[in-house]
């Protein structure tokens, strides 16, 4: 295989690495570090999902990563915007 | 020309990988005890979303990391703003 399939499948490694550190940030102590985890979360995810799209075909993929990448941030700004009062 | 192309793009998705796994390290290296931890965490995770951009555009999506490249500002100072003036610290 190329070095542009194996790139890819490393950074797919490297998305659910940063996927699992940006949940466990999710679990701290702080609202605000809530908001921090979920939105790196959701693009890591939408990226993630580009990259199946690619690899494997899955034509779906890329459309529920427009979505994550358009909603999630209109999410946690609406969060942000209830926090702060 | 081509094969310039050619291997620009792993290497722009490798670097785009050792960046996100860098920012995961960081995000978790910093304990919850040092002060004002959030902004630091929100700056680490904007390194993270910029290599998420880069990756999208070698991987032929302009238009996703054109419209997170300009959401994502807003999102950073949405969340330090909303740390800052509703949870003190």
């Amino acid at each position: 295989m190329g070095l542009l399939i194996v790139s890819e499948y490393v950074l797919m490694a490297s998305l659910a690495v940063f996927s699992i550190a940006a949940v466990r940030i999710a679990t701290r102590k702080s609202i605000g570090m809530g908001l921090v985890g979920i939105s790196g979360l959701s693009i890591a995810i939408a990226t993630l999902l580009i990259l199946i799209n690619r690899v494997y075909g899955i034509g779906f993929c890329r459309d529920i990563a427009y979505a994550l990448v358009l909603l999630g941030p209109v999410g946690t700004i609406a969060f942000a915007r209830v926090l702060r009062g | 020309m081509m094969d310039l192309i050619i291997i620009i793009r792993p290497v722009i998705l490798l670097a785009s990988s050792i960046l996100i796994i860098l920012a995961a390290v960081g995000i978790l290296r910093f304990k919850d005890d040092i002060e004002r931890v959030l902004y630091a965490r929100i700056h680490i995770l904007g390194i993270a979303d910029v290599a998420c951009i880069l990756a999208l555009l070698v991987l032929g999506e302009p238009l996703l990391a054109l419209t997170y490249f300009v959401l994502v500002p807003f999102v950073s100072h949405a969340i330090a703003n909303a740390h800052y003036h509703g949870e003190g610290d």
